[in-house]
Order: structure tokens, then sequence, then C-alpha cells
């Protein structure tokens, strides 16, 4: 959650001091609001991609992208630094993502009609029909669009964990051990988690390896 | 190892690790080996390396052009001390307190002059009232010559016997 870590008892030898995000955040600590905007101008697009194939909706992700913000900047006058910034920043996202989807399942939310998916998903309307009517038959020429579609249909079957392990792998670069701090699992959990990702990938989406690879 | 096999569960993990860079070094060297001498490893390996180039075609999201803007703003409201006096209902509530406090400083002013009207302004009455005894057995008092004779008669509560009948 928000709330913060354990203090560190010599900050100097922390070894986090060195991240230039952490100096940020110690400088928003102390009431400088700029430092902030630049956090937020940082991060504000890479949380927008996590959440939105986390949930499939650009309004919902932008919320939640702002609760991160608005928890961080609750939180600043406890923040130490622990660890690097943004294994404690996706590591807020996780909980609230986390949380949002219990909230969703206890709300159970209306579906969108299709008609108005467009802005929500960033995709085609007239993709997601031909993707529905078609079935997307691999043998079929696939555009680059439609591509995105199964690419982001294979992504939705996973798991919640394995879908944001797979995104903090692939978007953020993380390492194993990133991963398993940001979700405070052990990094084997991880490793067996990405692999059962993959595999179920691999599953999804090997009929259309040979067009995605014509495609890109 | 045989050419056809199929890997276990733990060999497909390290294989994963394997094309992500995590495996130790003594690992490696053990895939290593497996993919050489496995025509199912390598097939694995390549299923999973191209599957997992595949996720680049997924578009990166972007927050919109005002989120920045939007998110500071609502940042700041959050630090907004709360002011009693900047609330909507403030003003409405405040009237209502107003008039409520004018009827009852009136209703206490009527109260109050009442109390004084009662306490302070002496009623005709009741000096007659408080007499009254004595005006009703004036003739036989006047009878009375003696003072003496008057304080025996009341040492044997004639007076209060008069007053109760």
């Amino acid at each position: 959650m928000a709330s913060t870590t354990k203090p560190v008892e010599n900050l100097e030898e922390s070894g986090f001091l060195h991240d230039p995000e952490v100096q940020l955040m110690l400088r928003a600590k102390q009431g400088d609001d700029e430092a902030f905007t630049k956090l937020v101008a940082t991060y504000q697009d890479r949380l927008t991609t996590i959440f939105f194939h986390m949930r499939q909706n650009q309004e919902a992700a932008e919320d939640l992208v702002q609760d991160v913000f608005l928890r961080i900047y609750r939180a600043r006058h406890g923040y130490e630094p622990t660890a690097r910034f943004s294994t404690w920043l996706f590591r807020i996202a996780n909980n609230l993502a986390i949380n949002s989807r219990r909230n969703k399942s206890r709300r159970k939310e209306v579906p969108i009609p299709a008609g108005e998916s467009t802005a929500m998903t960033g995709l085609p309307v007239a993709g997601q029909n031909l993707a529905d009517k078609s079935g997307l038959q691999p043998t079929r020429q696939l555009d680059k669009r439609e591509l995105q579609l199964v690419v982001q249909k294979a992504i939705e079957q996973l798991s919640d964990q394995q879908r944001l392990s797979v995104l903090l792998h692939k978007f953020e670069g993380m390492s194993y051990a990133e991963i398993a701090e940001t979700m405070e699992l052990s990094v084997p959990a991880i490793k067996s988690l990405l692999s059962r990702a993959r595999d179920s990938l691999r599953t999804a989406l090997e009929p259309y390896m040979q067009l995605g690879k014509e495609k890109r | 190892m045989e050419k056809t096999v199929r890997l276990n569960a733990d060999q497909r993990e390290d294989l994963v690790a394997y094309l992500d860079g995590e495996l130790p070094d003594e690992q490696v060297k053990q895939i290593d080996h497996v993919v050489a001498n496995s025509a199912v490893a390598r097939h694995e390996m390549e299923a999973l390396a191209r599957t997992w180039e595949l996720l680049d075609v997924l578009p990166p999201s972007k927050a919109s052009d005002d989120f920045l803007t939007k998110t500071m703003a609502n940042l700041k409201v959050l630090e907004t001390p709360f002011r009693l006096t900047d609330q909507w209902w403030f003003v409405p509530v405040r009237r209502v307190f107003a008039i409520a406090g004018w009827i009852t400083a009136l209703f206490l002013c009527g109260w109050l002059g009442f109390q004084i009207t009662r306490h302070w302004i002496a009623d005709p009455h009741a000096i007659l009232l408080n007499d009254l005894p004595v005006i009703e057995n004036l003739d036989h008092l006047q009878e009375v010559r003696e003072l003496e004779f008057l304080n025996e008669l009341k040492r044997a509560n004639l007076f209060d016997d008069a007053q109760e009948k």
C-alpha cells in the first residue's frame, strides 16, 4: 500500500539514494511540488500502459494511475528510500490493481456496448467485429491491428498475477528479483509464474507466429 | 537426452529463465546441453522466444494530454485545508442559526420581562390579601384594649385558626 516501508537506519548506506527518482521523491517529501510533477510526468504513460493492459480500459487505467499518484503524494511525508523508486511505485500500483479487481468483482461491472468501446480499449470496433466474425483464422492474412487484438486477447487470458509479471518484464524490463520485490513474492515464484504465463501465451499465439513475423 | 522427449516442468521453467538471462551459470550450461541435444527443447525455445517477441506489437498506452495538469490540480485540492466557510451549506445553515437565535432571544426577553413584572412591581391586591385576617376580624380586634391580651391570643394560636378558617 502507499504507506511507507520500514525506516532506513542509515540513509547513506541504503544504496537507493543514487536513484535520481528517489532524489526527486525526497525533494517532494520536503515540499517540492515541481519534483513531484517530474515524477508524475515520468511515470504517467508507463503506468497507464500497465493498467491499460490489466483492465483493457483507458479511462479505468487513467483513474488507477491517478490513484497511485494520490497515494504516493499523501504518503510522501513518511517516505523512506528502502527500494528503487520504480519498485516502490509499481508495488503500490500492484496493490491498487488487486484492490480494484476485488471491488470490481463485488460491483459486477456492466460491460460497455461494442459501439462505445473504441475510446475505451483503443482498438477499432471494426477490428473487433472482424475478429469475432472470422474467429481470426490464422491462415488468413492479418493486419497489424488484428495481430494486436490477438495478442491482447492472449494477454487477457492470463491470470492477474501472470499478466502483471509479464507486463513488468516486457514493458518495464524488470528482472525477476525486481518483479518479486514489486509483487511481494519470492524469485522462484516469479520464475514459475512467468514460465506458466509464457507457456499459455505460446499456446495462444503459436498459430499466428509466422504471420506476426511477416507483419513486424 | 533423447531428441524427441518432452521437457518436464522444471526444465521448461529453466528454459524461460534461460531466455530471460535469469539462470545461474551452472544451470545455463545444463540448458545449453539440453538444447544442443534435444530437437523438442530447441523447438520449445524458439516458440517461446518468438511468442515473446510477438508482444512487441502491443502499443504502449499514453495518458491523456491533460492528465498531468488534472492530477496535480487534484493533489492541490487534497492539500487545501478544510475551511468551514468554504462549504456550500455554510451560508444557509448560518442563516437558519441566525433566525433561531433571534427567536430565542425574543422569547427570553419576554420571559424575563414577565418575571421582572411579577416580582418587582407590587400587586395592590397582594397587600389586601395579606391583611385579610385582620380585616375580617376588625370588629373583634377593635374591642381589644390591651396589647398583652392580644399577645395571649396569638400565643394560643387563635389567629392561625382564624386564618385557616
